[in-house]
């Protein structure tokens, strides 16, 4: 599914002049990515001139350092989780995709997720195999870890220098040469390392939200969190529905393990609260005539009631569960 | 094995007096499980394997749902110290508002155990409740093992010499334990 729009994207963007490419950019930043969109303009951006805008960052940095910090050592912890093998296979194929695609994903903003995701994951083996490769560290480190304060330097920044940087990238993307073919393989490797490593490309995609904006989730949102309700499926909810589940009934007898009914989850024939069915307070009733659950002897009165409602009508009942509900 | 009439609000409540250990017949056993002892006990079971207390392990005896054997391994720190304790569970009839009926197979000296293997624990006397399960009756079992309670004897005996002489109590415990139960 992911794949199947980034192959549309991509291969409809990539013929696009420049001119189009910055207003896709900007109905891009009207929409709720557009940190992981700079922080891809900043990918590509770092790889041209690394050394010179480390100068200008490392000052921008400063105050934030102790927030990007953070999350780094979080995501490194769970990448340790995820093993290094998968992180050896995505930094594999991260050089082809920081060097080409990175350059690209700042026209084409369809493809941001994966993306985010790839430069992500070179992050993480970044740092996971900060020995091994040294070299390579160089780049995807300083990308990597400056891209939250170069997000917020971006936004204080003025637009002149992003736009010159947009025209770097594109003549940098025009004289790699690539096909559009290519770009559909590498994204669709991205995506698959997408797949894999989910669960932490959502935290830092979540974490960026938050830092982001202030805007609710739509409910057709793709990036919107499972966990949120659903407001329509709230509301449909009938109101006894919501009264119940208010509060914690068991669902079925804890003596002999039959489903409670209605009757039998408004019976509450003890102080203590223990809920039984109406057949085995019966048959203790015959008996010693104790709660279970405290074994204090049942009220006798309490009792009485439950046998006139039994012979009453449905009002008396509904009247009586009403009361009983209203000692929670 | 369950038939529809046995489940569900129709069920009569006075089956269960018909149902369960009678020891006469296996197709008595079958009919019987459907009942709410049987369901209950099916659960229960399903229960202990699914998370068994420590040192503890019960399970029916063949295929008769009312009669189980359970093992009971002697915690250590105690004088029953490595040995394993077996014990008849037979569940009546209108278990689980009667308690179930538990009995040493194995020798031990214990206070609360006499020497029939009868135990004096009250969760399985007067202070049985419905609420209980054969799981929380093993803990309760093997919490005497840790501490008896010579309060409340089957053998005053044994009972008076846990309070007067607790070494040699200990002393013959264990002998027992090595002799009986290993």
């Amino acid at each position: 599914m992911i794949s199947d729009s980034i192959t549309n994207a991509s291969a409809t963007s990539a013929p696009r002049d420049s001119g189009k490419k910055k207003r896709n950019n900007k109905s891009a930043k009207m929409k709720q990515n557009k940190l992981g969109l700079r922080r891809e303009q900043w990918l590509s951006q770092v790889a041209v001139s690394n050394k010179e805008g480390k100068e200008e960052k490392s000052v921008n940095r400063s105050e934030k350092s102790d927030q990007r910090d953070n999350q780094p050592v979080v995501c490194r912890e769970e990448g340790n989780n995820g093993g290094n093998n998968l992180h050896h296979e995505s930094f594999m194929e991260s050089p082809s995709n920081s060097s080409v695609g990175g350059t690209d994903s700042s026209t084409n903003f369809s493809g941001r997720s994966s993306r985010s995701s790839s430069s992500s994951s070179g992050f993480c083996s970044g740092n996971v195999t900060e020995e091994e490769n040294v070299d390579d560290d160089d780049d995807d480190d300083g990308c990597v870890d400056d891209w939250e304060a170069v997000a917020d330097a971006l936004a204080a920044e003025e637009e002149i220098e992003k736009e010159s940087r947009l025209h770097e990238s594109v003549k940098e993307q025009e004289s790699v040469g690539q096909s559009a073919s290519n770009v559909c393989d590498s994204i669709s490797d991205a995506s698959d390392v997408v797949c894999v490593k989910d669960p932490e490309q959502d935290c830092l995609r979540v974490a960026s939200r938050k830092q982001e904006s202030n805007r609710a989730w739509r409910p057709d949102d793709d990036l919107r969190p499972q966990g949120l309700p659903n407001l329509a499926k709230q509301l449909s909810f009938p109101e006894l529905d919501k009264r119940f589940s208010s509060v914690a009934i068991p669902s079925s007898c804890p003596i002999c393990y039959e489903d409670l009914d209605l009757t039998d989850s408004n019976f509450l024939p003890c102080p203590c609260g223990f809920r039984l069915c109406l057949f085995c307070h019966k048959t203790i009733c015959d008996g010693d005539g104790r709660c279970p659950g405290c074994r204090k002897p049942y009220e006798r009165n309490a009792i009485k009631a439950e046998t006139s409602i039994q012979g009453g009508g449905l009002t008396i009942r509904l009247a009586r569960s009403s009361s009983m509900f209203c000692k929670f | 094995m369950m038939t529809p009439g046995g489940s569900g609000r129709l069920r009569p409540l006075p089956t269960a007096m018909y149902a369960g250990y009678s020891g006469t017949a296996s197709s008595w056993v079958a009919k019987t499980s459907v009942s709410a002892s049987g369901k209950r006990i099916q659960r229960e079971m399903a229960e202990l394997n699914v998370d068994p207390p420590p040192d503890c392990s019960a399970g029916p005896k063949g295929d008769n749902l009312y009669h189980w054997i359970a093992t009971i391994i002697g915690p250590s720190g105690t004088p029953y110290e490595g040995g394993i304790f077996f014990l008849d569970i037979i569940f009546p009839s209108d278990y689980p508002f009667k308690p179930p009926k538990l009995v040493f197979k194995t020798r031990i000296y214990h206070c609360n155990v006499d020497t029939a293997g009868d135990l004096s624990v009250d969760i399985l006397r007067d202070s049985w409740s419905p609420a209980l399960t054969i799981t929380k009756v093993l803990q309760a079992i093997r919490s005497i093992f840790l501490k008896p309670e010579p309060y409340s004897p089957a053998l005053p005996v044994i009972a008076r010499l846990y309070l007067t002489d607790r070494d040699k109590h200990d002393e013959v415990a264990k002998e027992w334990t090595l002799r009986f139960a290993k």
